[in-house]
């Protein structure tokens, strides 16, 4: 009986502390260099594996995804995938501006970075580097969707 | 003694992952991870839950929003809604910011990847409501908010900020003199 409603207890407090948001995660401080990639294209395999849906092939699709709200992530060079929340006082991770201009770019970002329950997040303070599309795989892989580029003489 | 009470209840849980299919009635997208998904849960502003930043409403609109399944307390991340077109789930779910919901949808964990808690969300209707409503609303939404695009072909043929875009960077991003060549051999 003293166990039941302790462990209930517990539940409900636990409910009550992530309800509102109120009690956050703890963060740890993070310098990542990485590609600012399209993350359900990445995690779906709807385009195809997950080095053609990134870099140069993939760029106009990842323009889509961005400003479709679907969310960005960096790929970062030790191979984990951060889904980004923030960007330098942008909070627009759904459409925003800054994520949009960033698709496809390697960028070194310093920020906090927060896990819970098996996925990365990023929330970036600074860019320190923007490298541009380094990722040149267009040749390799073409357009990513194949109908990315429309075909001029139609 | 608040240590022990906690262990116990730990070794009290059910063991192993919980299966969230029973009753989905999702549609496949025929994805090598997909697994259907139906489950009950709140939606919550992820930047503000992990982070402690806490706008109005969730940001509006701005932010990505989460799912915190109520089962489990696992944050689940809606990266996409029902509409095959490029498009989120953040303008589906932001009605209900801070409610209880019971969604419905695929989930991807796909270990080689990294995916894990990943989902498309195809429906959704508050806690108690008898009726689902299909998430595809974000096209509707974005012609609301760019009449100046009005016009035939999809949305992401003529959205604004992508089309700014691609005629500063080109359609591979690296400017248009590298798109000109290859996209000449791509339609000889």
């Amino acid at each position: 009986m003293f166990l039941t409603r302790s462990c209930g207890a517990l539940g409900l407090m636990a409910g009550v502390l992530t309800a509102g948001g109120s009690f956050a995660a703890e963060g740890t401080r993070i310098q990542v260099t990485g590609e600012i990639i399209d993350t359900w294209c990445y995690y779906s395999g709807v385009m195809g594996g997950p080095d053609a849906v990134r870099g140069s092939a993939h760029h106009t699709c990842a323009l889509w995804c961005s400003a479709g709200g679907i969310p960005v992530g960096l790929l970062g060079d030790d191979g984990e995938v951060y889904m980004v929340l923030k960007i330098a006082g942008d909070d627009g991770s759904a459409s925003g501006d800054t994520q949009l201009h960033l698709a496809s770019h390697e960028i070194t970002a310093d920020g906090m970075v927060y896990e819970r329950d098996g996925i990365k997040y990023l929330v970036v303070s600074e860019v320190v580097a923007d490298n541009d599309i380094t990722n040149l795989n267009h040749d390799d892989y073409g357009p990513v969707p194949s109908f990315a580029i429309p075909n001029p003489n139609k | 003694m608040k240590r022990v009470i906690a262990m116990v209840c730990l070794l009290a849980a059910p063991a192993g992952a919980q299966d969230f299919s029973q009753g989905s009635e999702a549609k496949s997208w025929n994805l090598y991870a997909e697994q259907p998904a139906r489950f009950e849960a709140q939606v919550v502003d992820m930047l503000c839950l992990l982070s402690g930043d806490c706008p109005d409403n969730c940001g509006d609109g701005r932010r990505q929003l989460g799912l915190l399944r109520a089962a489990d307390n696992v944050l689940v991340y809606p990266n996409k809604n029902s509409i095959p077109a490029f498009t989120g789930a953040t303008v589906e779910l932001l009605p209900f910011c801070g409610q209880a919901v019971e969604v419905d949808g695929l989930m991807i964990d796909d270990p080689d990847l990294g995916a894990k808690n990943i989902y498309l969300v195809q429906k959704i209707r508050a806690k108690g409501d008898a009726d689902w409503i299909k998430a595809n609303r974000w096209t509707k939404e974005w012609a609301k908010a760019h009449p100046e695009a009005k016009g035939k072909g999809p949305w992401f043929r003529r959205d604004p900020r992508v089309k700014a875009e691609i005629a500063r960077e080109g359609y591979l991003g690296l400017g248009t003199e590298v798109d000109e060549p290859f996209i000449k051999e791509l339609f000889e």
